[in-house]
């Protein structure tokens, strides 16, 4: 543990107040222990080994302490709260359970209202993703160009629909719209490299260069 | 430090000692920094050259400059050599040695590089000769390719922040809106609302506290003016709004940009700072005592989100949801203070009416569209990319004279405009000029500037569900019209598409529509009709072909057509059956191909991959796909193949 | 504060300014059908069965009474062809999702039965409870997740633990009778997932003898 990480930890213990903040951080231990919140009532991390609870905790209070760091940047106002998922959403590739009910706490937001925005927008996902990122275009003109039948052949490729990530953390698959680059329709884009209009073949041999 | 500019003189001062420092006949490279050039490596086109320059020692002749998107993203990357504004295209980093030593050293045009006219073979070596720009008048989208967006000097040399200068010395607020008020700018964001009037609404409301807004969230899905035009040349739009918030009375702006585009953001960002730096923004501007800072929000991506009340919701940190707007937003916006949302491009225009004049400016343009419009002509015309005209300008003549006509020779079928919310317009209507009033009479609308050309191998039905789908998405899915309204459409066309469709189907889409038309809350539900109407009432036939026959006249709607090798064009060899991603195909050496059309997923592997010269596999629609045939061997031709 | 004249299905009205036309309309004893309008509660503007006809000079447009405010000279229709096939069309789009719902109104406005697919999962997203429990309660149990057709109203069931025992006041609230009852009174099964809150859906069989009993 950093001394960051420890002098928040006793900040959390004391100055907020014992019992709420350590609920912020059991559920958030519950999580990530990889047992779902389902155990309404039993608060506390029964099951969980005593050295995983180390670790978790541990984790719990870096990000934690990110999220302080973010909100310091943008300033602790409600009105930035879209503004700083979007900073978390940046830091960590996916929006963190913990990071929610921290923000929550710090920002005196209801965790309603933040996982409304979080579903809401396009930019924010609740499941970590893959290493690569495949965006097939799916606007106007690369649609009548033919980007379903991209998008098709990606998805069998993959083994898995737009918006989902493969099991092994490999790949997130995603459509986007307009890309800016039109008149190479349709478009797929693997890792910021742009590929206008693969066959299967190709894409297939695009796709196993990814480690 | 850069100097404060205090003053009209002081501006003056300011562009001579700029324009003084660059060589009017020292040649300067430009290459197109734009999306669809990034995508072709136009980064790596620039780093070649200003390696390359060096190398072949003339990096004191010559400027490398990497600017915002010129337009022709068709030929990326695009270079313009000035000042003898030679163009080049398609230009890779494999030419740029030659181009050095051949144009840049010796002043010699590389022919190769050129513009080609695909009818007559005419050679064009200045931009400007070229027909997708001749037929053009950028005055807006121009200047792109004259700057480098991180430089305000390049902006200032070429005129920028006069009007500002002119707006704040010499005008009052007063003066500044009668001159917007004259000039009629009407929004380019698709409403075509007149600027002036909302503007005096939000100037007029009692309130200390007023803002301004620049929505830059482009949520049309095939489209990109916006983006160009705020990545390449963000001072235009910061000194529009500035006028803006002078003549308004507001001393706070937002810049709304959608996380999708981060060099909008960063320009946006990187401008804001070079402009306070100058005194353009700040405390007491030119010293005229009136003060302004401007703000980048970013959008984290919702197309509901553009939408005026839903994107002041946004910005103060709530979920994106339109709200009633019974009360303007203009007189009650972000946290209940008067708010003046303007398009990207309008902003843009503001700085030309006020440094030209509205009588200028009127003199472009029809009756009730004044100044000109920019538009990303995409889908199957052969010059993609971005084209500012005149309003009035006429369908045919961007399509045909700019556009160069349709792709591969093929026949036109429709012009889809206004995204979302617009329509599709068939040929009948080509000579319609385009402005905010002529297509809105059939159907469409203008919109804020998507253009996509379908051709005749495009199924109106399946764009019809495209956009459906898309809204189906993107609708907040607060009120019942709309989210239930689409979900139903969303059913009925998907069914029609499969081949499900029912008789009763297109009454149906027609009398949701009526509902969904009247009683939606926001304009994303009061506009949703439009694709299925249009496409209903020009395309009727495409409805019941598929409602009726089963079948998809245009061959696209994959529950409706089968791949299909003709066996007396197959010549057995092996690419299609191998690259079959689901094995569906059997044959062998000698033997011909045969789909097995219960494996077959449709996903056109086999059409893709069969050699043009053989051209056997086809797509059938409507009729049943004949049997194998009963002798499989391949005849082959005499001396043919060997 | 101002008082504003305007004319109502032919009455001449007096309101006060800032009222909306379906308070209007109330208080002259005019009945405008709603749905997701609650006095408690802020108005809403969602499920749009309260449209009616407005005309101002030539111009006549739809408007939603529970927010559209009042004006001087405003003349309101409030069941107007225009109007009633509004109504007659949301209604079918409800009772789509919602079989059974505002039974007296279905006949009233004659709606039809067989034209579009059902889809019951009976939540019509009127908002009802997520906003009583925000705006009346405080507590935000209840939430909405998603956009577009893909909207669901979800509970967050670390904070209903505490405080829905003893409030149960949303149970009586929803239109189709049924959703936050079993939010909060069954125990809701969780979907694995890592982070999202479960959304608590129907029981598959629950759902269909829910069905045959309204049926
Ligand atoms: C669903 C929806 C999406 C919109 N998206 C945009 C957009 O992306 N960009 C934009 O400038 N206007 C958009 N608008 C229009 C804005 O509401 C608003 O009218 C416009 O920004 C006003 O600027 P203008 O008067 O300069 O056109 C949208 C409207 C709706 C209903
Ligand atoms: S019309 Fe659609 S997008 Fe607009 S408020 Fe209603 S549901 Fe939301
Ligand atoms: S529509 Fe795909 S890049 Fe424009
Ligand atoms: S009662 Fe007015 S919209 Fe629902």
């Amino acid at each position: 543990m950093t001394e960051a990480q420890e002098e928040l930890l006793s900040e959390l213990r004391e100055t907020h107040g014992y019992k709420t903040q350590t609920e912020v951080v059991m559920d958030a231990l519950e999580s990530l222990a990889g047992r779902s919140s389902a155990s309404f009532g039993s608060k506390l991390s029964h099951g969980v080994e005593p050295h995983e609870r180390e670790e978790v905790m541990r984790k719990v209070i870096a990000t934690a302490s990110k999220v302080d760091e973010i909100i310091d940047k943008h300033g602790k106002n409600d009105s930035q709260l879209i503004q700083i998922l979007l900073e978390i959403q940046r830091e960590y590739n996916w929006l963190p359970k913990e990071a929610l009910l921290w923000l929550s706490e710090r920002l005196g937001v209801s965790i309603n209202r933040i996982y409304q925005i979080a579903t809401f927008y396009k930019a924010f996902s609740l499941v970590p993703r893959g290493r690569h990122l495949v965006r097939v275009c799916m606007g106007t003109a690369c649609h009548v160009r033919g980007s379903m039948t991209l998008s098709d052949r990606a998805s069998q490729l993959l083994n898995i629909d737009p918006g989902e990530t493969t099991k092994d953390m490999r790949f997130s698959f995603e459509t986007v719209n307009c890309l800016g680059c039109c008149a190479l329709g349709p478009v797929i884009v693997i890792d910021g490299e742009y590929h206008s209009k693969p066959s299967t073949p190709e894409l297939e041999k695009l796709l196993n260069e990814c480690a | 430090m850069a100097k404060r500019i205090g003053s009209l003189d002081d501006m003056e001062q300011l562009r001579k000692r700029i324009v003084s420092g660059i060589d009017p006949n020292k040649t300067m490279v430009t290459i197109c920094g734009g999306t669809g050039c990034q995508a072709y490596g136009s980064d790596k086109v620039f780093q070649a050259f200003t390696e390359e320059v060096k190398r072949q020692g003339v990096d004191v002749e010559v400027g490398v400059k990497a600017t915002g998107c010129h337009g022709f993203c068709e030929r990326g990357v695009v270079i313009v050599i000035l000042p003898e504004e030679i163009c080049y295209l398609r230009v890779r980093v494999e030419d740029v040695p030659e181009i050095v030593s051949e144009t840049l050293v010796q002043h010699k045009v590389i022919e190769r590089l050129t513009y080609e006219d695909p009818q007559t073979g005419e050679k064009s070596v200045k931009e400007s000769d070229i027909p997708f720009y001749k037929h053009q008048s950028r005055i807006v989208f121009g200047k792109n390719r004259f700057i480098d967006p991180k430089s305000i000097d390049d902006y200032i040399a070429i005129g920028g922040y006069e009007a500002l200068a002119k707006a704040l010395c010499q005008m009052t607020p007063e003066q500044v809106m009668d001159e917007v008020k004259k000039a009629n700018i009407r929004g380019r964001g698709g409403g075509g609302f007149p600027a002036a009037v909302k503007w005096q609404t939000t100037r007029s409301s009692p309130s200390d506290v007023k803002y301004v807004i620049v929505n830059c969230d482009e949520g049309d899905p095939g489209a990109y003016m916006d983006r160009s035009l705020m990545e390449g040349n963000p001072h235009s739009v910061l000194e529009g709004l500035t006028i803006g918030a002078y003549a308004i009375g507001a001393h706070k702006g937002f810049v709304y940009v959608r996380q999708e585009y981060p060099l909008a953001t960063e320009n946006t960002i990187c401008a804001i700072e070079k402009a306070e730096e100058y005194g353009f923004l700040g405390k007491n501007i030119m010293n005229s005592g009136f003060d302004f800072t401007v703000e980048v929000e970013r959008g984290a991506g919702a197309f509901v989100s553009g939408e005026s009340s839903a994107l002041m919701s946004a910005i103060e940190g709530r979920v994106g949801e339109p709200r009633p707007k019974y009360i303007r937003t203009s007189v009650s916006g972000i946290w209940g203070k008067p708010s003046n949302l303007n398009n990207v491009e309008t902003w843009a225009n503001v700085p030309l009416v006020i440094s030209k004049g509205a009588d200028w400016y009127t003199s472009i343009g029809t009756e009730g569209s004044k100044g000109t419009k920019i538009f990303s002509l995409v889908g199957k015309v052969n010059n993609t990319g971005l084209v500012e005209v005149p309003m009035g300008t006429t369908l045919r003549e961007i399509i045909y004279d700019i556009g160069g006509g349709i792709l591969n020779g093929k026949k036109f079928k429709a012009v889809q405009t206004g995204g979302p919310s617009g329509g599709c317009i068939p040929e009948q209507f080509l000579d319609k000029p385009v402005d905010f009033d002529e297509l809105s009479k059939v159907g469409a609308m203008m919109g804020s500037g998507g253009m996509i050309v379908m051709d005749e191998d495009n199924c109106m039905v399946d764009v019809a569900r495209y956009f459906v789908n898309f809204l189906s998405d993107e609708s907040c899915g607060k009120c019942v019209p709309c989210r239930e309204g689409l979900r139903h459409y969303h059913k009925i066309l998907e069914r029609i598409v499969s081949g499900e469709g029912r008789e009763s189907d297109i009454e149906l889409l027609q009398d949701l529509s009526d509902v969904i038309k009247d009683a939606s809350l926001c304009a994303l539900g009061q506009t949703a009709p439009n694709p299925v109407l249009t496409t209903i009432q020009y395309f009727r036939d495409e409805y019941e072909a598929h409602i009726k026959e089963r079948r998809c006249p245009a061959k696209v709607c994959k529950d409706l057509i089968s791949f299909y090798i003709e066996p007396d064009k197959c010549k057995a060899c092996m690419i299609c059956l191998r690259n079959c991603p689901v094995g569906a195909i059997s044959g062998d050496k000698g033997l011909i191909h045969v789909i097995d059309q219960g494996k077959c997923t449709k996903c056109g592997t086999c059409l893709d991959l069969c050699p043009t010269r053989f051209n056997a596999v086809t797509k059938l629609s409507g009729e049943p796909v004949p049997p194998p045939p009963l002798k499989r061997e391949v005849t082959r031709e005499k001396g043919s193949e060997q | 504060m101002k008082q504003v004249t305007m004319s109502i299905d032919g009455k001449e009205v007096k309101a006060k300014e800032g009222m909306t036309i379906l308070q209007a309309a109330m208080e002259v004893g005019i009945k405008i059908p709603t749905l997701c309008y609650d006095d408690r509660l802020a108005s809403y503007g969602a499920c749009r069965l309260c449209s009616v006809e407005i005309k101002k000079g030539e111009r006549s447009r739809i408007v939603a009474s529970c927010v559209y405010p009042v004006e001087e000279g405003l003349v309101v229709e409030t069941e107007s062809p225009r109007v009633q096939k509004i109504r007659k069309v949301i209604l079918e789009l409800l009772r789509a999702r919602s079989p059974g719902l505002k039974e007296e109104l279905a006949e009233r406005y004659e709606v039809d039965k067989t034209r579009l697919d059902r889809d019951a999962t009976f939540c019509i997203l009127c908002g009802l409870c997520v906003r009583y429990c925000a705006e009346v309660k405080g507590a935000n149990v209840l939430g909405f997740v998603g956009r577009g057709t893909e909207r669901q109203v979800v509970f967050f069931p670390d904070i209903a633990f505490k405080t829905c025992p003893t409030c149960k006041e949303c149970f009586n609230i929803c239109p189709t009778g049924v959703i936050p009852s079993d939010f909060a009174v069954n125990v809701p099964r969780f979907e694995k997932q890592p982070t999202v809150f479960p959304v608590r859906l129907r029981d598959e069989q629950n759902l269909r003898e829910f069905i045959k009993k309204i049926e």
